[in-house]
Formats: structure tokens, sequence, C-alpha cells
């Protein structure tokens, strides 16, 4: 960047410490996760569909959902992205790719990291697997990443 | 006061913000922080309408919607008159470094020799029953000054003004 | 809460899974302490334009789970404010500090204000710090936080949630026989800078409110409206606010208190609810005063309830000291 116009640009950082109180059904999600190498949805009473990462209301039918159904570890892409390009917030130096993946049993898509760059590589309908961290944080990435099967 | 039942222990997620960001000061800011930083001078703005002195410097006075610009800029003196202050004694993550802001810190708003408006800063003192409404001020200067708001360190009170 | 008035924060947490926004219109506002009453603002907006027949409103806080102070420093100018600025109770100790020295309010009349109001809050089961026997000994011997406020000058850090059904004539008798009516609403915003000019009165509560005294036929504030609640982030504001709002001559905030008038037994009660000084959910307090002006307007108070309202008026605060009023009746204005 030029001389000029770098004497005109302060450059700062915000730095904020903070905590989310997640709810119950995150905690349940990402505590299965995390002790038991499980993926939890929750099914609504009225349509049916198993929603993951779970939430305690259907968007659409508004109805409180209960019931807890295991899901598969597996599921199919249904969209991905490469990133290249590296920003500081990011969980992951790149190349890596984000996608949008349909686990086994569950009725919406669900974003995670796919550890697959080469776009070639990846293509929408293949399977990915999901591959669980050893030591867990209490995040959504104790789900370290999908890989493709 | 109200209930104080056995507090449920709660799944938190702790996290902590780090964003870098851009701020792009204006042609009058850059102007204030060079001349702060090269002669140690405070500059303002003033209003070709309503003849308002601002500090700092603005590129637009309010009251009248007129630009102003660089060519607007006066030099203020570095002294002025203690219009508010407050010692501020409670603990706070500062969000420009993560961690804890020093405290107590005295802080106060000054109107400079010159100016029609009001400069917020540090003032060095932390004992409250030691500052007045009125009394003198003075900006004291960082040696190495690398032109940003903090090559003003604080204002003083003075205390025999000649 | 990340930063403050969930700004980086998802609205779906509220908007569509609790609300039920999902294929619906959802708006968000976020405008810092007049996030409650600028929301309140758009629902009438959106009601009465005509464009929507219903309208729910939500304001929000989670305070618990970031530090207000932290976040508010980052709504502020990064070049000129961040490195000194103590979030809002720094500047909020200016002002006292020089309308104190202004007009000569003494610590002891801004401690009545925490004693009226946190009292007051005992009557009110949604309030954070209900306090019946509060005495104006414990407000003066707490904590100086910064001077001249001390802790119990101070409003506290809540949690809370407040959310109000708009609904247009027609609409309005398929819900209820008893609604509040809006006579006016207005808003005044500042410079930038709090620092633009004497911090020691609050000119935009002076413009708004008496622009929308005007629309609702108000002349005399104090006789002419029953009950105010409005957005005392401190004891000192009150008084000033008080003044700003037009209750009192400048300078009378104090003597306006000492005669009793503001009391819940007085003329004029000002916060019935316990105010802001008892329960502060930022994203929420504005649309909290709202929310108890008309709960007062459609006499569902019980033990907070003044007798015989027919006109309250609610007020936001915030922002580089902005005001939004709001004016509701148990008649519409006609």
């Amino acid at each position: 960047m030029n001389q000029e116009i770098e004497k005109k640009v302060y450059r700062g950082r915000i730095k904020v410490p903070y905590k989310h109180t997640a709810g119950a059904y995150v905690e349940k999600f990402i505590t299965e996760i995390g002790k038991n190498n499980k993926i939890y949805g929750v099914k609504c009473p009225k349509c049916h569909k198993v929603n993951v990462p779970p939430k305690m209301i259907c968007i659409e039918c508004f109805e409180k959902m209960e019931e807890w159904v295991e899901i598969g570890n597996q599921g199919i892409v249904k969209g991905f992205t490469v990133i290249t390009h590296s920003t500081p917030v990011m969980p992951f130096e790149p190349p890596f790719a984000y996608g949008i993946i349909r686990l086994d049993g569950a009725d919406t898509d669900f974003v995670h990291i796919i550890k697959e760059s080469d776009p070639k590589k990846l293509k929408i309908g293949m399977k990915v697997k999901a591959v669980f961290k050893e030591n867990p944080r209490k995040r959504i990435l104790d789900i370290e990443y999908f890989e493709p099967i | 006061m109200s209930k104080k039942k056995g507090q449920e222990k709660v799944f938190e997620i702790k996290w902590k913000t780090d964003l870098p960001y851009r701020y792009s000061i204006g042609k009058l800011a850059v102007k204030f922080f060079e001349e702060l930083k090269e002669n140690k001078k405070i500059m303002g703005s003033k209003c070709s309408k309503c003849g308002k002195v601002h500090s700092p410097p603005r590129a637009v006075c309010a009251e009248c919607f007129i630009e102003m610009t660089v060519e607007d800029m006066i030099e203020l003196s570095p002294r002025g008159t203690l219009e508010g202050f407050t010692v501020v004694n409670y603990p706070f993550t500062d969000p420009n470094t993560g961690g804890l802001r020093p405290f107590p810190y005295g802080y106060a708003i000054f109107k400079l020799d010159g100016a029609d408006t009001y400069t917020m800063h540090f003032v060095d003192e932390t004992d409250y029953t030691k500052l007045k409404v009125g009394q003198r001020v003075e900006a004291v200067f960082k040696e190495k000054r690398e032109g940003n708001i903090g090559d003003i360190l604080y204002y003083r009170v003075i205390k025999n003004e000649d | 809460m990340d930063h403050f008035e969930g700004i980086n924060f998802s609205e779906l947490m509220c908007g569509i899974e609790a609300a039920p926004g999902y294929l619906k219109p959802v708006v968000k506002v976020a405008t810092g302490g007049t996030t409650g009453s600028s929301l309140a603002i758009c629902g009438y907006h959106n009601v009465a334009s005509g464009i929507y027949n219903n309208v729910l409103v939500i304001g929000w806080e989670k305070l618990n789970e970031g530090g207000a102070t932290t976040g508010i420093i980052t709504a502020f100018d990064p070049v000129w404010e961040r490195p000194s600025l103590a979030g809002a109770l720094g500047p909020l100790a200016l002002m006292a500090g020089m309308y104190s020295a202004k007009y000569g309010i003494t610590a002891e009349q801004a401690a009545k204000v925490t004693v009226k109001n946190r009292s007051n809050a005992a009557n009110n089961p949604f309030a954070h710090l209900q306090m019946p026997n509060i005495t104006i000994d414990y407000v003066m011997s707490s904590q100086m936080i910064s001077y001249p406020l001390r802790l119990h000058d101070c409003c506290p850090q809540s949690e809370g949630a407040c959310a109000l059904i708009y609904a247009n004539e027609q609409e309005t008798k398929k819900i209820t026989d008893n609604p509040a009516w809006f006579h006016a609403v207005e808003t005044a915003h500042y410079y930038t800078f709090g620092t633009d000019d004497k911090m020691y009165d609050l000119p935009t509560a002076t413009i708004a409110s008496k622009k929308a005294y005007k629309k609702a036929g108000i002349k005399n504030p104090v006789k002419d409206l029953d009950v105010a609640e409005i957005y005392e982030p401190t004891s000192w504001s009150e008084l000033s606010w008080t003044e700003a709002l037009g209750f009192c001559k400048p300078g009378e905030g104090g003597k306006l208190l000492d005669e009793g008038i503001t009391q819940m037994s007085g003329e004029f009660p000002i916060n019935p609810s316990g105010g802001v000084l008892s329960t502060n959910p930022i994203g929420a307090t504005a649309l909290v005063r709202v929310a108890e002006a008309a709960t007062q307007v459609m006499g569902r108070g019980e033990k907070r309830q003044v007798p015989d309202v027919e006109k309250a008026l609610a007020m936001g605060f915030g922002g580089s000291l902005w005001t939004e009023i709001l004016i509701l009746g148990k008649e519409p204005l006609r």
C-alpha cells in the first residue's frame, strides 16, 4: 500500500472475551460428539424432519422438538467451496474446503470443514465421514473435519 | 433482592474475539496527527460560517452543515480549562488490548484555549478531591511521538500559571 | 453477548426460531442504548404506515455473557475515543459531575433517586434489584465507582427480554378491548462525539419531548401526563433528565424529587417499575420503558399500578446522547 494512503489508515484491533450460553440442545449435541463420538439430531413431532444441528423449535411448524435421534457420522456433500485466501479468523491454514453436508438420517444440512483442498477431488454427491478430535474442547470443531470416503 | 436459588450449571462456550481492522481517519485527522507528531501542536478546525472551532477537528460543522478542509485548521493552545472529570475506579477488559485496562485513572473533558468544543482525555490525577471544574490544565506530550492520540500522554493541572 | 447489543450475534436466535419469523420479514435494529425505543418506534412505523397489520417487537440482552463496558467501547471512535473511554459509566460520571457543579445538586439527592426506584422495583416481579428497605446511607456508603458515581448510583448489568405486540385498529379489536394507543413518537440525535457540547444537560431529550408534546397535545407534561418511564442509567441522570423533559425548570430536578412529586404516591410518579437503576438488560431496557408505559395505560400494573393513568411517557437514551420519546394513551388520539 502506498505511503500516502497508509498514513490515512488507523490500524486497530478489537479483542473482546465473551461466553455464549449455548442452551441444553447444543450442550447435548456437543457433549455427545466429544464424549461418545455420536451425532444426534432432533425430530419434529409434526413434520418429522430431523434437524442437525438440533434446535428446540421447528422453524416451519413452530413445534417443540423433544425426540432425540442418533444419526450417522457419514453423509453426502451437497455443495462445497475451497478456501485459498487466509484471514486471521480461520480455524485452519488454507487451503481447505467448506462443505454443506447432509448426514445420513438428517433432513437438514450441516456446514463443516472437508479436509480435501483439491477441487478436482471434490464432487457434489460424494460421501464423506466425520473425523473426531482426540482431545475434545467442547466446540463444534470436536468434529475436527470430514474426509472423503 | 431477587431470588437466590442454587444456580444451574449451564453449558457455556468461551471465546475471545480478536479482529484486526483498518479505519480511514480522513484528511483532517491526518493533518492533526502529523502536526502532533512533528511539532507538538494541537489543531482544531474552524467553521467558515459560524466560526465555531472544533476540537478534535471535524470535516463537517454539524450545525451549519458546512464542510471544513485542511485549510480551515488552526492551532490551539495546549492549555485549557477542566470542564468535567471523574476517576475511573472499576475493572474492565480494554478491547484495544484484550487485557485489563489499568485503573484507577483520571478521565476528564477540557476546553482548550481557542476551541469551542470539548476534548476528552486522561488527566494525571487519581484523587478526585484534588480536581475541580475550572482548573487550568495543559497537555503533556510523549517524548517519542508516533502520530496517534497516545502522543498526548495526559493533561495535568497547572499549579501556578505564568 | 459478544460485543454489545448482539451486534455480532445471529438474529436467528430470536427472530426465526423463537419468534416465529420463518419466511417472514424480520428486521434487526441496533442503536446502542436506544435499541429498545428504536425497536418500539420501528414497530409503530411498520403498523401505522399500513405496511403490516400485526408486528411482534422483541428486545433482549444477556450481559452476563460479555463485558458491557468492553463492548460499549468498541461502539465509539477508534482514533479519538476508544483509548480513554471507560464504557458508558465514564461519560455518565462526567455528566453527573458537570451537572452537579452547574446546579449544586447533591449526592444525597442522587441517592434518593436510587432509593425511590429500587423500592418501586420491589413492586415489580420482573425487576432485577428489588430493595424495599434500601436507605440513603446505604447508597452513599457504597463503593466509589467513578466519581461522583457510587456503586448504587449505577444501573446493574441484567439479562432479560421484552416483547410487544403491535396491531392496527381493525386487528386490535380481535386481540383486546383494552389496548394502549400511540399518541406520539419522536427521535432526536446529537453530534458524533459526546464532548461536542456541554454535558451537564441532555438537549436531545428537550428537543424530542417538545415535539412529542406538541403532537400529543400536551401543554404541561406534569399535569397532562400521569406517569413516566424514563431511561436513567444513573441516579444523577434521572434528576437531569426530568429537567430536560420539561417536568421542571433547569436546575430543579433535585427540588422536584425533594417535593415528592415523582414518588409512587406523588402527583407524577417516575419509574414505578424501578427503572433502569433496578433492571438494565441494555438491548431490552428502552423497550421495557415502553412496555411499562403501556402496562400503566392498560391498568395492568398490579402492585406498581399508578391510579387512573390516561397518558404515559416512555423514554429511550443511548448512543451519542440520543433520546427517543414515546407517548401512549388509554384512548386513541383523534
